[in-house]
């Protein structure tokens, strides 16, 4: 193998492609990076055997060829390459030579063939989505993803294809989040009637989200391409595929527990009530962090409460639109503080029934100020 | 053939091909999912497994496969998407959180213990068993429940341990519910009660804590004598108490001993136990044990022969809770052992819990008459001066007997045994400890001779 690219389009791969390695691994050959060509360009690939990507760039092909090369190495290498100068890259044995400008590098490498092969995409993509909106939601839904969970359906996050709207949601079953994503025209193909008839539940894994969020690059629009087979998932942007594993299980049905109506909101400044909620969180007990949201109609005042035998107590008042009865509940700081930070609108709906039934925190659209429906976050109470 | 079978050859084969690194990577959690006319598909866990052993593996399998089955001729893999291995479980979505602090967790498990009041729905007056010791107690119980706060208020009920207190006290809550489940009924021990008290402190939530005790109809405080000593809670339960009694709750109380004998318990509240109606429930004489016994035998379905029980009866005198002990464990070694539960056996069984019930009652005049019959001596022969060793062995053992039976001091060994020096008995015990450890006949003379002492009374 032997070629020249643009310094940019490989870090940009490297970049991509580097943190899909296995940390932990029977295989050595999981921390390496795949460099092959293929039809006039560079792909990279790397997988932990649960995710795939590899990532294809342009480049000049002198001679064919492949390696595979430790992710770190490469990485850090080229992270710390004087910017501008194209890369060259040559196979040498079981070395590959690196030059770009006055900087050399030889690093030793594995043989290709032992490289897993990544899963190859069967069907068609039946569904394309904004990578923007895309981003957006996921950064909502993985707030309530459980980890080291014994129950492993809960370390994913749950899709719900509907015709007209995809729902995702997860839950650490303390908390809850559900967001929808409004589906048009130009977003499905004829195939995913026809797919989401036979199937139309599927869990991801929350690390695929957070590595396809994090591959979503900055404030450009793109389109994400997803094809779904058995037992696996195939993402596609701006040339870079994903395969991911799916979670094999059945999510928890939760339709039932998400309250539709409530005896009280209040409506107010998200950043007031975050901050009310982060200095009260300062004082509630390290344990439980139990904080109290305490409402009271009548005088029409809403305090955010916390009291701990090693700290002391606080208490702060926090301005909002109260309608409805007065409410005393006790929450987990950090489940509430999570609801508010999720919030992208600069007000914040928090809707309540009793002391011990699941609380709703909603957005508040800028315009109309009407709660807006699509995005819910629920937490339960803690009992007292 | 089984396919597991099949499979298992297989990966036998396989994995003496391939590097182990390798082996564990791609076949694990693998399995043959269907085989028919010499096509075999393997089930794999993901799509990279898929691949690799579709391209990579595909000659060691079915080479593999085809030493073991010569008929087979292809192999191809599928992804595993079925949930068979995965339970159904429908847990709710979300619940809440969990207090830490939370004091009820033990009782939630108890599906017997309702969670306010924690009556124990096991102890009601109808299977209570009334003999002449307990007759007063029993009485008093049931009238207080038939009435509430008008008659015997506060009414204290004390008796050593396990003789029924509490089931007496449980009794009345229970029976209260069972006529109004709208009462406010509240059993606990006065160690919970302290909790409790401390808990409120700590959280500066003292007076939702007094609140939830002034709303009570029957306040039941068992082991009252744990209250001594602790001013505080004395202090707090002495209000309590009060704003009770004058607004004709009706409190019942439990003790190891009268209020009298309560040390450290301030005048005030002695006074105040003492206002009401006091009931003691002493030792059950044998004719309550038997019954108990026998109430226990036709509950629970045992077939134990009436000497067996009447030997239980007869030899556990002191606490109804060992008597019923007694009894499980006869019942349940019985089972073990599929032996029938008569006289001899039960003797067998209970020979030990018998003897430590006992021990206070032998002296060291049972020792030598015991150690002296046994080895066809004179009694006073273990006294007087001989050293003859068909004398001075069973002396020895006498020692050893007053030592590690009745715990007599050397001296007072030496003393009873003709005013011998205290070293004399020091190297007799340690002499047959020693010997203990590896002559078996002495170790079955020393346990006959312990059986024989326990018999005599």
């Amino acid at each position: 193998m032997k070629l020249i690219c643009t310094q940019e389009n490989f870090k940009k791969a490297i970049f991509n492609s580097e943190r899909m390695v296995s940390k932990q691994n029977t295989l050595p050959i999981l921390n390496n990076i795949l460099f092959e060509t293929e039809k006039g360009r560079l792909k990279l690939s790397a997988t932990n055997l649960e995710i795939g990507v590899s990532v294809q760039i342009g480049a000049k092909i002198e001679r064919e060829g492949k390696i595979t090369i430790p992710a770190k190495l490469i990485s850090n290498f080229t992270n710390n390459l004087p910017q501008g100068e194209n890369i060259s890259l040559e196979v040498v044995d079981q070395n590959l030579k690196i030059q770009s400008g006055l900087a050399k590098a030889i690093i030793k490498g594995l043989p290709a063939d032992d490289f897993p092969l990544l899963p190859k995409k069967s069907t068609e993509f039946i569904l394309t989505i904004s990578s923007l909106k895309l981003k957006n939601i996921i950064a909502k839904v993985i707030t309530c993803v459980a980890f080291n969970e014994t129950r492993q359906e809960l370390t994913g996050i749950n899709l719900i294809l509907k015709e007209n709207e995809i729902i995702f949601a997860s839950t650490d079953s303390f908390r809850l989040v559900e967001d929808k994503l409004k589906l048009e025209d130009k977003n499905i193909n004829s195939e995913y009637v026809a797919f989401i008839n036979k199937k139309d539940t599927l869990i991801i894994p929350a690390n695929t989200f957070v590595e396809l969020a994090r591959i979503i690059a900055g404030d450009i629009d793109q389109e994400v391409k997803i094809a779904i087979e058995d037992g696996q998932i195939f993402f596609e942007l701006d040339g870079v595929q994903i395969v991911s594993r799916l979670i094999n299980g059945k999510y928890p049905e939760y339709k039932h527990i998400m309250p539709t109506e409530f005896k009280t909101n209040i409506v107010g400044e998200k950043n007031i009530i975050q901050g009310a909620i982060k200095i009260s969180s300062i004082f509630a007990n390290g344990k439980t962090n139990e904080i109290v949201l305490k409402i009271d109609a009548d005088n029409k005042k809403t305090l955010i409460e916390a009291r701990s035998v090693e700290s002391g107590e606080n208490s702060s008042e926090v301005v909002v639109d109260i309608v409805g009865a007065s409410q005393e509940i006790v929450f987990n700081s950090k489940y509430l503080l999570d609801g508010i930070n999720t919030i992208t609108t600069s007000k914040v709906a928090i809707l309540m029934n009793s002391e011990s039934s699941p609380v709703a925190i909603k957005e508040i659209n800028e315009k109309s100020g009407e709660i807006v429906e699509d995005y819910t976050y629920i937490v339960m109470p803690i009992k007292s | 053939m089984t396919n597991e079978e099949l499979w298992q050859a297989a990966l036998g084969e396989i994995e003496l091909s391939i590097s182990k690194a390798n082996f564990i990577t791609w076949f694990k959690n693998t399995s043959i999912l269907s085989s028919a006319n010499g096509c075999v598909i393997i089930s794999v866990p993901n799509g990279f497994a898929k691949e690799w052993l579709e391209n990579k593996y595909n000659v060691y399998i079915l080479r593999a496969l085809k030493n073991i089955q010569s008929d087979i001729k292809e192999v191809s893999c599928a992804i595993e998407t079925s949930h068979s291995n995965i339970k159904k479980n429908n847990i709710d979505a979300i619940r809440p959180p969990k207090k830490i602090s939370s004091p009820i967790s033990f009782s939630e498990k108890n599906h017997d213990i309702s969670q306010e009041n924690n009556l124990n729905l096991k102890y009601t007056f109808e299977n209570f068993i009334v003999g002449g010791s307990n007759e007063l107690a029993r009485a008093a119980c049931y009238a207080v429940s038939q009435s509430l706060g008008r008659i015997y208020n506060p009414l204290f009920i004390y008796g050593g341990v396990g003789l029924g207190k509490t089931h007496l006290l449980q009794s009345i809550g229970n029976e209260i519910l069972k006529h109004n489940p709208y009462k406010k009924v509240k059993y606990i021990t006065s160690e919970r009660f302290t909790n409790e008290l401390i808990d409120s402190i700590r959280t500066q939530k003292i007076n939702e804590f007094k609140e939830h005790y002034q709303k009570i109809d029957l306040l039941i405080i068992d082991d009252v004598q744990f209250l001594s000593g602790k001013e505080k809670t004395q202090e707090e339960f002495f209000h309590i108490f009060n704003y009770l009694y004058q607004l004709n709750k009706q409190i019942v109380l439990s003790s190891d001993r009268a209020p009298k004998a309560i040390p450290t318990l301030e005048e005030r509240l002695r006074s105040r136990f003492e206002g009401g109606m006091i009931a003691d429930v002493s030792k059950a004489d044998l004719e309550t044990r038997m019954a108990i016994l026998n109430k226990k035998v036709s509950d629970e379905n045992i077939s134990i022969s009436i000497e067996a029980l009447s030997f239980i009866a007869q030899n556990i005198t002191h606490n109804i809770r060992e008597l019923e002990g007694a009894l499980n464990r006869v019942f349940v070694s019985a089972q073990l052992s599929n032996k029938e539960l008569d006289l001899p056996y039960v003797k067998s069984l209970l020979s030990e819990l018998i003897a430590s019930g006992k021990k206070k009652n032998i002296t060291h005049k049972h020792i030598i008459d015991t150690v002296s019959s046994f080895y066809d001596i004179e009694p006073n022969d273990l006294i007087i001066k001989n050293r003859k060793k068909e004398i001075a062995k069973p002396r020895q053992i006498a020692m050893y007997l007053m030592r590690s039976e009745l715990q007599y001091s050397y001296p007072g060994i030496g003393e009873k045994l003709g005013g011998r020096d205290h070293t004399t008995a020091i190297h007799a015990y340690d002499k047959i400890s020693k010997e203990l450890e590896y002559n078996e006949k002495l170790i079955s003379e020393i346990n006959t001779l312990k059986e024989r002492l326990y018999a005599i009374i």
